[in-house]
């Protein structure tokens, strides 16, 4: 036998009980050669190249799956940031466009197609101007259409003006998502040096420096790596840092093999794996769960950062050993409403939003899916997205904020939006007001990337 | 039977001018796929992969018939069992094998659904999953 029976019974085991599977196989479209002076061609032109590049990206998905036993939960297009093809349009024209995405994610069966999005860290266009003050319509007249803003970057600092009015966006896409818990919020992400090439949705964008079609695969096991810490018992944590990592280490290979096979199949370039873990609101299925499993009480006891910087530095060097085409975001995600331990640390008190800020520090990817009143001014948006952000371009990583200020919800209240995007409970947030500081407006200069202390 | 390149390039560019004005991306390849079809040209698009080799995992509780089911099945699909291995754990029953099925007409979709039907039947659990997942796992 070429195989050893336990390695066939181990792959088994994580693909049918542990929840293993590739999270998202995402095709990136680039969309610069869709822009004319008319509105009407420019959404004919989007449509059509939508449909050309990914008519049969959920079919071959499918076959894979069935070829290999491995299931793909998510199948999606990313797009160039469409204020950038686009710059010449008004906010009721980027609209249209939205509407038309959406009809072309329906189309080719796509539960989501992400790249309604401006870079704006240094400063802003007319057209990223008025992109930005057309997202809470966008996302609250589609379904599937997802939308990311890079406010900050190392190389640039963090553009004030632009968080004010990512704040307010947020606000009126809570507002005008009332009747379904905000739920437009949930497809709107603030980066700071957000990637080219991440395939996760709501934040996926096919970078402008990316060919004109690309496959990104994004692979999860949350599940997986628990049952490899429970079943490694009381070691130490050294020892544990090499159970994470030769468990990514498989997952990853397998991620990889999945992409090439989608990507032959499309006949397009396969670009990156990227091995983040991603919870889902599946039982077991939880990052919250991998930290109780290596010894803190809940999620929030000191010590969470730490181990949470322990799993997030050996999910890195397993999965970087396993793929050469490693990139998007690749750590540990923790969106609380995603995540069942999560949820449960929030309702038990232990956890709270500066203890999961702290853990941003150390992890992919910020603030993430996280509920808070619906009565939280917007220059407390503001100054949240403008923490988060700091974190960012200090430590040159990518943070990013996903917030839902539910209207019309207090503490102790639930938004449930079921499916992966799970259910949140309305976190507290300090009622100390950052208006005048980020009302001032202009730019954090670029940080010094020496003396760093 | 393979075309080289300046063939293909050739029967692309009769294509485009029989279509003419209505020439699309979608109408030219079908046009360029039906001509290359008529000069005896081939398009596997269902058994293309790498290898014809699967891994057979059951399992279950133990009952008399199950090798023979299985085994059964496999024969009447043309599929060629390369290596078999089981274990008995108590009550419980393990069987692995490595098939190939590039003899048989069918693919491994279709194995797989004849094999959902046996599984049924025996009240056990069958996965089959192409080779390639667990040498990208488990070797280096």
């Amino acid at each position: 036998m070429p195989y050893e029976f336990e390695e066939i019974l181990e792959t088994i085991r994580m693909t049918e009980i542990e929840h293993f599977d590739i999270r998202t196989v995402t095709m990136g479209i680039s969309l610069r050669d869709c822009s004319d002076r008319n509105i009407a061609v420019t959404k004919q032109k989007i449509y059509d190249k939508i449909i050309r590049y990914g008519k049969n990206h959920v079919k071959f998905a499918k076959e894979i799956e069935s070829q290999f036993g491995i299931s793909i939960a998510n199948k999606r297009v990313s797009l160039t940031p469409i204020s950038i093809p686009f710059d010449s349009c008004r906010q009721d024209e980027f609209i249209e466009i939205a509407k038309t995405l959406d009809k072309a994610a329906d189309e080719i069966g796509i539960d989501y197609i992400a790249g309604y999005s401006a870079l704006v860290q240094k400063g802003m266009t007319n057209g990223e101007i008025e992109l930005i003050k057309s997202i809470p319509f966008a996302l609250s007249e589609t379904k599937r259409v997802c939308s990311s803003v890079n406010i900050g970057s190392t190389k640039a600092g963090i553009n004030m003006n632009a968080v004010l009015m990512m704040a307010d966006a947020i606000k009126l896409t809570a507002e005008k998502t009332k009747d379904k818990d905000s739920i437009g919020c949930a497809k709107l992400v603030v980066f700071a040096n957000a990637v080219e090439d991440n395939p996760f949705v709501a934040g996926a964008f096919h970078g402008v420096t990316e060919p004109e079609i690309v496959l990104n695969v994004g692979i999860s096991g949350p599940g997986v790596v628990l049952d490899a810490i429970r079943e490694a018992g009381n070691v130490d944590l050294q020892q544990l840092a090499e159970v994470i990592k030769k468990t990514i280490f498989k997952i990853t290979r397998a991620g990889e093999l999945i992409g090439r096979k989608v990507a032959e199949k499309n006949a397009i370039p396969f670009v990156i794996v990227d091995i983040s873990l991603a919870p889902t609101p599946a039982e077991g299925d939880s990052i919250a769960d991998i930290l109780k499993a290596m010894g803190v009480a809940d999620v929030g006891a000191p010590g969470t950062t730490a181990a949470l910087a322990m799993l997030n530095d050996s999910v890195k060097k397993a999965g970087l050993m396993a793929s050469s085409s490693v990139g998007g975001m690749s750590g540990a995600f923790i969106p609380v409403s995603e995540d069942m331990g999560m949820i449960r640390a929030v309702q038990a008190g232990n956890l709270t939003l500066e203890k999961l800020e702290a853990m941003t520090a150390v992890c992919s990817v910020g603030l993430d899916m996280i509920a808070v009143p619906g009565d939280t001014p917007s220059t407390t948006i503001a100054g949240i997205i403008a923490d988060e952000a700091a974190i960012g371009i200090i430590n040159d990583k990518t943070t990013a904020v996903r917030i839902i200020p539910a209207y019309g919800k207090k503490v102790g209240d639930f938004v449930d939006y079921g499916g992966l995007l799970g259910k949140a409970p309305i976190m507290e947030v300090r009622n100390i007001s950052s208006e005048n500081f980020v009302k001032r407006g202009g730019r954090i200069p670029a940080p010094s990337r020496s003396l760093t202390n | 039977m393979k075309f080289s390149e300046e063939e293909i390039r050739k029967i692309t560019f009769d294509a485009l001018t029989e279509l003419g004005s209505n020439a699309s991306p979608e109408a030219v390849k079908n046009l360029v796929r039906k001509r290359l079809e008529q000069l005896g040209g081939e398009f596997s698009s269902t058994k293309n992969d790498s290898s014809g080799k699967v891994i057979l995992t059951s399992f279950g509780l133990n009952h008399p018939g199950i090798v023979a089911g299985v085994t059964q099945a496999l024969g009447d699909a043309n599929c060629d069992i390369q290596d078999l291995s089981q274990k008995l754990l108590g009550d419980f029953f393990t069987m692995i094998m490595v098939i190939d099925i590039s003899s048989s007409k069918k693919d491994l979709k279709e194995v797989q659904e004849e094999m959902n039907k046996v599984a049924e039947k025996l009240k056990i659990k069958i996965y089959l999953q192409h080779e390639d997942v667990f040498r990208y796992m488990h070797r280096i």
